[in-house]
C-alpha cells in the first residue's frame, strides 16, 4: 500500500518508517505539520494516510482538523489517525461525515504489529477502526439510562468488538467462537437495541456507534 | 410637552426640593442650640481640664472625659450629615485600648488618637459659623412667612392718618417701605410690597438654606470625617494586600504539593517500569541463543510493561494539563471527565461557554474532576451533577451528589488541595455536606475571557468541518 505518514516526532515517525517499509507497504511522503498534511494527501492520493493528532503548528488538535479538511475536499479519504491520548469527542468528528474509512487508535497499538497491520488494511479497505479505549468511554456513557443492562456478558463483548469496526470473522477469531453463533449474538443485539439489521460490515458499525452515541 | 409617565417624576422632584428645605431648615436650626452646648460644654471641659494640669491626676480625667464628649457630639453631628449630604453616614473607628491596659493607660488613649482633637476641634470652631448660618436661616423663614401673610395682619400696624410713621412699620432712612418704591402708603400698596418681597425670600429660600446647610454640614464633614476616610482606604489597602499575599502563598504551596506527588508518581510509576523493560530487553538477549522461546516470552513481558508505562503516563499528563481541554475547551473537557467516571453524571454546560484564560479553565477543571474522585471514593452516590455558569465576572462550577454526605476539606478527602487551588487564582471554594447528604461542591473562579490575556482561546475560534 501506499502511506503517507504525518507526524512531527522524529523518533515515533522514523520507527513507523521502518515498521511500514518492513511489512511491504511504500511510504510516499513524511510530512510534519497540518498544512503539508493536507497539500500531500491531496495531491498524492495514498491509500492510507497515518496522522498523528498533535502537530504543529498549534500543536492542539491539529492532525485531527487536518483529516477533516482532508475528507471535506476528498470524501472517504482513508485516515488512520493516532494519538497519545483518546477522546470520544475527536471520535465524533472523524466519524460525523458517516462515511467510513476512518481509524482512530491509541499509538501504543502499533507495538501489536499484527493487530496494527490490520488496522491499516481495514481503514485502507474503507472499514471503521475505533480503540478499544473509546469503545469502553463509550459503553461508560451509556450507563446512565440503561439499555445494555438487558444484554448477556458475551452480548456485551460482541458489542464492544463490533464498535471497534470488527467484522463477524474477525470478532469470531478473537472470542474463539463461530462466525455462526456471532451471527446468532449480533442479531440479538440488534432486537434488544432495536436496531435495524444490517447484513454490511460498515454501516454496521455506524449503527452502533450512532447508538452508543445517541 | 408633559406626557403621563413623566408626571410622577416631575411630582417626585418637587417633593424632593420640599423634604430637602426641611431636612436642611431643621439640621441648620437644630445645630445651634447644639452647637452651643457643644460649645461651652467642650470649651469649659478644655479650660478646666488645662487649669487642673499642674495638679496632674486632676486634669487628666477631665481632658479625657472631655475628649470621649467631643466624640459623642460629633457621633450625633456624623448621624445629621447624612441626610444633608444624602450619603450615608460613615462609620468611624476609634482606637480600643488594648484588653489589659491599666486603667491608667484607657485615660490616655484618647490623646493619642487624632480623631478626639479633631471632634473637640470642631465644636470650638462649628459655633460661629452655626451662628451665622442658623442668623440667615431664621431671618430668611421670617421674611418669607411674614410677606406672604402680610395681609393677614396689617391691620395690626396703627396707621397714622396724617401718613405719619406709626411705631412698628418697617422704614428705610425714615421712609415708610412702600414709598420707597415711590408707592403711596394705602393698604393695597402695603400688601403688593410686602407679598412681593415675601415671594422673592420665598423663592431663594431653598437655595440660601441648603447653602447654610452645605456650610455647616462640609466642615462638619472634613473635620469628623476626613481622618475617617483616609483610615477605611488604608484598611481597604491593607486587606487587599493581606489577601494578595495569601493568594500567592496558596499558589506557591499549591504547586509546591503537585510537584511533589507529580515526582512520586513518575518514580513509582512509568521510571519503575522503565528499568523493568531494560532489565527484560537484556535478559532477552541473553536468551536469544540460547533459548529463543524464553527470549519472546520475555520480549512480551516487555511489551506489556510498555503498554502499563505508556498508561501512566497518559494518566500523569492528564493530571497535568489534559490534552481536550486545550484543545477543546471546558465543556468538552467535562464531558470527557464525566464518560470516565464511575456513576452516571449530568453535565450542564452551555456549549457556547467561551474560552477562558488557561488558568481559569484548568482550576475549573481539576475542581469538578478532584469533586467527582470524592464522588466516586467516598460518597457512595448513585448519581451526580455538575454544572457551570457564568456570572458577572465569575465562573461557577457546582458539583452536586445523591451520596451520604460527610465530605470535608481537612478530612483528606482530596478536597483538601481545592481550598489551596480555588484560593490561588482569587477564587472561593464552599462545601455542603451535611451527614446523609446531599453533598455540594461550588467553586467561584474569577475569569478574565481568553484573548484579552494571552490567546488560550485560538484553537476554539478556527476549527473547521463538522463536530459533535
Amino acid at each position: 500500500m501506499r502511506v503517507l505518514l504525518a507526524d512531527d516526532a522524529v523518533l515515533l515517525r522514523e520507527g513507523l518508517v521502518r515498521l511500514l517499509t518492513e511489512q511491504g507497504h511504500e511510504v510516499v511522503a513524511v510530512v510534519g505539520d497540518g498544512p503539508s498534511l493536507v497539500s500531500s494527501a491531496l495531491s498524492l492520493r495514498p491509500d492510507v494516510s497515518i496522522v498523528d493528532v498533535r502537530m504543529p503548528p498549534t500543536h492542539t488538535d491539529e492532525g485531527l482538523r487536518a483529516a477533516v479538511s482532508i475528507r471535506h475536499a476528498w470524501p472517504g479519504a482513508p485516515i488512520l489517525v493516532l494519538s497519545q491520548y483518546v477522546e470520544v469527542s475527536y471520535a465524533d468528528d472523524l466519524l460525523a461525515d458517516r462515511r467510513g474509512a476512518v481509524g482512530y487508535l491509541l499509538k501504543d497499538r502499533v507495538a501489536d504489529i499484527a493487530e496494527f497491520s490490520d488496522a491499516l488494511h481495514r481503514v485502507a479497505a474503507g472499514g471503521t477502526v475505533l480503540d478499544p479505549e473509546v469503545v469502553a468511554q463509550l459503553l461508560v456513557r451509556r450507563r446512565a439510562h440503561d439499555p445494555l443492562a438487558a444484554l448477556t456478558p458475551r452480548e456485551r463483548e460482541v458489542l464492544t468488538l463490533m464498535a471497534e469496526g470488527r467484522s463477524n470473522t474477525a470478532i469470531a477469531r478473537t472470542l474463539v467462537i463461530t462466525e455462526g453463533a456471532v451471527e446468532k449474538h449480533v442479531a440479538n443485539i440488534f432486537a434488544k437495541l432495536s436496531l435495524p439489521p444490517d447484513e454490511d460490515t460498515n454501516r454496521r458499525v455506524l449503527a452502533v456507534l450512532t447508538f452508543l452515541r445517541g | 410637552m408633559t406626557t403621563i409617565a413623566d408626571r410622577p417624576a416631575a411630582t417626585a422632584t418637587r417633593h424632593r426640593w420640599l423634604v430637602q428645605l426641611g431636612v436642611d431648615s431643621a439640621y441648620v436650626l437644630v445645630g445651634l442650640p447644639l452647637g452651643s452646648i457643644a460649645f461651652a460644654l467642650v470649651l469649659a471641659g478644655l479650660a478646666a481640664g488645662v487649669a487642673l494640669l499642674p495638679a496632674f491626676l486632676a486634669g487628666i480625667p477631665v481632658l479625657a472625659g472631655t475628649a470621649y464628649l467631643a466624640r459623642g457630639l460629633a457621633e450625633a453631628e456624623r448621624t445629621r450629615l447624612a441626610s444633608v449630604l444624602r450619603r450615608p453616614r460613615v462609620g468611624v473607628f476609634y482606637p480600643h485600648s488594648r484588653p489589659d491596659a491599666t486603667p491608667l493607660r484607657r485615660l490616655f488613649t484618647p490623646f493619642t488618637d487624632v480623631q478626639y482633637w479633631l471632634d473637640a476641634l470642631h465644636a470650638l470652631v462649628r459655633f460661629p459659623v452655626n451662628l451665622v448660618t442658623a442668623s440667615v436661616v431664621v431671618v430668611w423663614w421670617l421674611i418669607t412667612l411674614g410677606g406672604l401673610t402680610y395681609v393677614l395682619w396689617d391691620w395690626t400696624l396703627p396707621q397714622e392718618p396724617g401718613g405719619g410713621i406709626p411705631p412698628g412699620m418697617i422704614v428705610v432712612n425714615d421712609v415708610p417701605l412702600v414709598e420707597v418704591f415711590g408707592l403711596a402708603n394705602t393698604f393695597g400698596n402695603r400688601v403688593l410690597v410686602n407679598t412681593a418681597i415675601g415671594a422673592v425670600f420665598a423663592v431663594t429660600l431653598p437655595f440660601v438654606v441648603r447653602l447654610c446647610a452645605l456650610l455647616e454640614a462640609w466642615l462638619a464633614h472634613a473635620m469628623l470625617n476626613g481622618v475617617a476616610g483616609l483610615r477605611d482606604q488604608v484598611a481597604l489597602l491593607t486587606r487587599d494586600r493581606d489577601a494578595a499575599q495569601a493568594q500567592t502563598a496558596a499558589a506557591v504551596s499549591a504547586e509546591a504539593v503537585a510537584l511533589r506527588r507529580l515526582e512520586r508518581d513518575i518514580h513509582d510509576g512509568p521510571q519503575q517500569r522503565l528499568v523493568r523493560i531494560a532489565v527484560d530487553l537484556g535478559r532477552a538477549r541473553q536468551q536469544l541463543a540460547s533459548d529463543p522461546e524464553a527470549a519472546a516470552r520475555t520480549v512480551d513481558e516487555a511489551l506489556a510493561q510498555t503498554r502499563e508505562a505508556l498508561d501512566e503516563l497518559r494518566t500523569l499528563s492528564r493530571g497535568i494539563a489534559p490534552p481536550i481541554l486545550t484543545d477543546r475547551g471546558l465543556a468538552a473537557a467535562v464531558a470527557a471527565l464525566a464518560a470516565r467516571a464511575t456513576v452516571p453524571v449530568h453535565v450542564g454546560i452551555s456549549a457556547d461557554l467561551p474560552r477562558l484564560t488557561p488558568l481559569a479553565e484548568q482550576t475549573a477543571y481539576f475542581t469538578i474532576a478532584e469533586a467527582l474522585a470524592n464522588v466516586a471514593k467516598h460518597s457512595g452516590a448513585t448519581r451526580a451533577a455538575v454544572v457551570v455558569e457564568l456570572h458577572d465576572d465569575r465562573l461557577v462550577a457546582t458539583i452536586t451528589d445523591d451520596g451520604r454526605g460527610g465530605a470535608h476539606v481537612a478530612k483528606g478527602h482530596g478536597l483538601a488541595g481545592l481550598t489551596d487551588r480555588l484560593q490561588a487564582v482569587g477564587g472561593e471554594l464552599w462545601i455542603s455536606s451535611p451527614p446523609g447528604g446531599p453533598t455540594s461542591i461550588r467553586a467561584e473562579i474569577p475569569h478574565p475571557l481568553a484573548g484579552a490575556g494571552d490567546g488560550g482561546g485560538t484553537t476554539a475560534t478556527v476549527r473547521p468541518g463538522p463536530s459533535a
